[in-house]
Formats: C-alpha cells, structure tokens, sequence
C-alpha cells in the first residue's frame, strides 16, 4: 500500500530553489533521503509537514491530501529533526508527559521499553545529556506512539557506531510488521547501505533519483583508467577526480559500452553522491 | 487546545509568573495613577516568557507535535489572555478595597468599574498590535514590544487625561459613588467586548502571518 506520496513539491526562497520533488514509499520500507548539506532534504521535510508553506506541488498520506486531514495524519505520524535541544533545563518526565496527552495512541509501556533500550533517565534534563542521547530521547517520543510512518531527519549524525547500529537493527525491527514505514534524511550513506530498501536522493533542490537502493547503485558504475583512456569516456562521465595514475569517475550504467577498456567497479552510495556533488560544483563554476 | 494550553502552562509559562499580577496591588497607593499597576503585566511577564520561549525553542517543539501551526498561535494568545483576565481580576480585587478602605476620590481615574473596562480595553489594544508584529517573523519582539507598548501607554494617558480635563468624560468614566458604579457598567462591558474582539482579530491576523513564515 503506498504511504507516503510527494508530487511535484515546489519551495522558492531567494537563493535556493526546491524544484519538482517527487518520491512514494510504500507500508514497510524504510526510505533513505539523501543529499549534499544544503541539498534541501530538511526543506523538503518540513514543506511535507507544512512548517514551511510549499509553493506548489501535493503531499498524500493514505492516498488522501495530507493538509485536508493534517490533525489526523498527524497522530499517525512521529517526526524528528536532530536531538532533542528544546526545554534544556526541563525535567524529561516533564516533557514526556506534555508530549503524551497530545496522542491518541501513546503506548506508555513502549515508551518505557525505549527508555530502557537507550539507557535514558527520565529525571534528567535535556541540558545533561550528550548529543547522542538527546537524540535517542527524540526519536524514543517519536516512536512512543505506534506512528504508521517516521519522518526523521539525520536521526544517526552525533551516534556512535554502536548506538548507530543499533538504531538500525531497531529500525529494522520496526517495519518487520509491513505497517510502519521510515523516511529518514542523512548524509551518513553507509547506514543506508545496511538498512535501506529505497533511496530518494537530491542534491541543490533538484531530483537526482527516487529507486530501489540496489536499482540506484545498479545504475551507476566507478571507472578507473589512464590519463590516455580519459578523452574517450570523458563526455559521459558524471564527474572524475585525476590522480597521478590517471582518473577515477562516475559514470551511468548505460552509458557504458564494451569498448570502453577501464576497471569498472560498484559504486557505494557515498561514491553516487561525491561524484553527483561533484559535477554539480562543475556546472557552477562553468556557469560563473 | 486543552493539551497546548497545557503545554504553554506547564513547559512555557512558569506559575511564578501569576505571581506578577499581585502588583495588581498597587492600586492601594492613595492618589495615584492607576493604570501603571497592570501595566507591569506587560513590562514584564510576557515579554519575558516569549523570550524564554524562544530561547528554549518552543516552536521547534511545538512543531513536533500533532498540531497545526495555528493551534500553536491560538494557544499562546489564549495563554496570555487568560493571564490578562487574572491580571484584570487582581487589580479589580484591589481597586474594591482601595474604593472600601478610602472613600476618597482620586485626582486621576478612579478605581472603579469604568477603570476596570478600560483595562480590559487596553489589554486587547496591546493584543491586536503585539501579536500580528510577533507572528510576521516569530522571532522579532523589540519592535512589537514598542509600539504595541506605546500604544497602551498612550490609550492609558488618554483615559486619565479625558477624565482630567474633559466633563463628560469625567461624568461616565470616574466616580467612587454607589450610583456612580452602577452606572459604569456598560463601560465595563465594552471594555470587555473590546478585550474579546481585539484578543479575536490578533488571533486571526497572527495566524494569517504565522502561515507564511518559513519555520
């Protein structure tokens, strides 16, 4: 069942513009949203949720226009962006018990079992946590309250490697029931490498690509070769970084054809993205 | 509403701030101005708690929550109104025992019903010109401080001027006497009306603006 529909969503701000985003995800995937810092990921979040008042463009829930039913898709929804960093000097107890009364379906005995899971003291306050633990609390109220679909935004930057993995296996443990869906904003694209089944990746306001995370690195191969194989290929290379052996680039599966004599090799997610950022930087400086 | 309105109590609006209405009690100073005495309200409650609402990046929060971003502008005015009404009501408390204990007119307005309207009234302008000028950016506050100040500081002078220097005025707005309260009672009743009205339109206009912002 599709979820979560993006259509054409449009915001223009003075320098940046956010144009034609569109991506679906189904009940029970998990979605990467990646891109570049500045890449508009966060933007485009919160024009989703209404934050930030869109320009064009539609966003359904359950097949119906999210802002017609906003109060009701809302509860149906657990929203992060970063840690905690709101009521630093307020008791958590506190806060959890403002957060809960707004929800029909809190579930206190999952809420505890998050607290305990993330090793959080309800008598602290936001203020004597780390990073790390401020966005364990944020993401143990985002997810207290049985939502169908977690919006959050780079849930794993400031963990540390084992939290971050655990995080992961819990996202995993998350969606095994087909009902619960995440899209979740992050550079960090080895995490997705581990857990996501789709990725939407943008980069300077504009669609790069919304596809099967496997599709998305199918689609893309890392050639490698000499300084003399470089003019041949060139023109259809996404981006290449020389090097005293010769260059090594991006290029589209497609493009690649059997005469080309280059190492070729799978690229990781964070290859797809430096060498998109890459071409990006390129066509800026050519257009000054 | 009923879980923002608790929300802004319990997270925003720390109780000790119900405690600056009690300069409400001011109103006992013999020959005075009265006006000054709620005016403390909006020196220094509500500026301070929407600045340690900033501070502590209540709309960030308050974003995270199931609500709309105009839940979020109408359970702040309400907030603040209701700390407006028992500000209203301390004063009102006091004026009753100010008129009980002296007996003796005052130079300025007096402490009676008619006051008592006005206040309301006064509220309600800071209101409709505070509110709106917050809400355009949701950060900016010195500039809607002042001018939404200095209009109640004008519409205060105002009053106590008219009753000074204008008989008329004088005639429906002060007096201590039995008769003389009575008769105020629909000047308490627009000063209400005003305060509702007012409290209403800056609602309406600060959830417009507030639409617009990019959060």
């Amino acid at each position: 069942m599709e979820l979560l529909k993006i259509d054409h969503l449009k915001k223009r701000y003075s320098s940046f513009e956010l144009n034609d985003i569109s991506f679906s995800l189904e009940s029970g995937y998990i979605m990467g949203f990646i891109g570049p810092n500045g890449a508009g990921k966060t933007t485009t979040l919160k024009c989703m949720l209404g934050l930030t008042p869109k320009d064009g463009g539609s966003v359904q829930l359950f097949g119906q226009d999210f802002f017609q039913n906003e109060l009701a898709f809302k509860q149906h929804i657990g929203v992060s962006f970063g840690g905690v960093d709101f009521y630093a000097k307020t008791r958590i107890r506190t806060i959890t018990d403002v957060v809960r009364r707004f929800y029909d379906n809190w579930d206190d005995s999952a809420y505890r079992s998050y607290m305990a899971r993330f090793h959080l003291d309800e008598a602290k306050r936001p203020s004597e946590l780390s990073g790390g633990m401020k966005i364990k609390y944020a993401l143990a109220l985002a997810m207290s309250h049985h939502a169908k679909l977690l919006i959050l935004d780079e849930p794993t930057s400031g963990l540390d490697p084992v939290a971050r993995d655990d995080l992961l296996t819990l996202f995993q443990e998350l969606i095994e029931t087909g009902d619960v869906s995440i899209l979740f904003s992050t550079h960090i694209t080895s995490d997705l490498e581990k857990c996501a089944d789709f990725i939407t990746y943008i980069e300077n306001g504009r669609m790069i690509a919304s596809c099967e995370k496997d599709e998305l690195i199918a689609s893309y191969r890392i050639v490698k070769g000499t300084a003399a194989q470089r003019p041949d290929i060139e023109a259809r290379l996404v981006s290449a970084k020389t090097h005293a052996y010769g260059f090594t680039g991006l290029i589209r599966t497609k493009d690649l054809t059997d005469r080309d004599a280059v190492t070729v090799e799978a690229p990781s997610l964070e290859d797809i993205m430096i060498y998109h950022a890459r071409e990006e930087h390129q066509h800026e400086k050519s257009a000054e | 509403m009923k879980n923002l309105l608790n929300k802004e109590f319990r997270l925003v609006i720390s109780p000790l701030y119900f405690l600056v209405t009690l300069f409400g009690a001011l109103v006992l100073i013999p020959q005075w101005v009265f006006f000054i005495a709620p005016m403390y309200l909006l020196f220094v409650a509500l500026p301070n708690i929407i600045q340690f609402s900033k501070t502590q990046k209540d709309m960030e929060f308050t974003m995270l929550l199931p609500v709309r971003k105009s839940d979020a502008v109408r359970a702040r005015i309400l907030a603040f109104a209701l700390l407006q009404t028992a500000q209203v009501l301390v004063v009102a408390i006091f004026a009753a025992l100010n008129i009980t204990l002296y007996h003796t007119p005052n130079f300025f307005i007096d402490p009676n019903v008619a006051y008592i309207g006005c206040v309301f009234a006064m509220f309600g302008l800071f209101n409709v010109v505070f509110f709106p000028m917050v809400y355009k950016t949701a950060y900016r506050l010195a500039a809607p401080l002042i001018v939404a100040l200095t209009l109640a500081f004008l519409f205060a002078t105002g009053i106590e001027l008219l009753v000074v220097t204008v008989p008329a005025a004088t005639r429906v707005l002060d007096g201590i006497s039995r008769d003389a309260l009575i008769g105020q009672i629909p000047v308490l009743l627009c000063g209400i009306a005003a305060f509702v009205l007012l409290t209403w339109a800056s609602m309406r206009a600060s959830i417009k603006r507030f639409e617009q912002v990019n959060l």
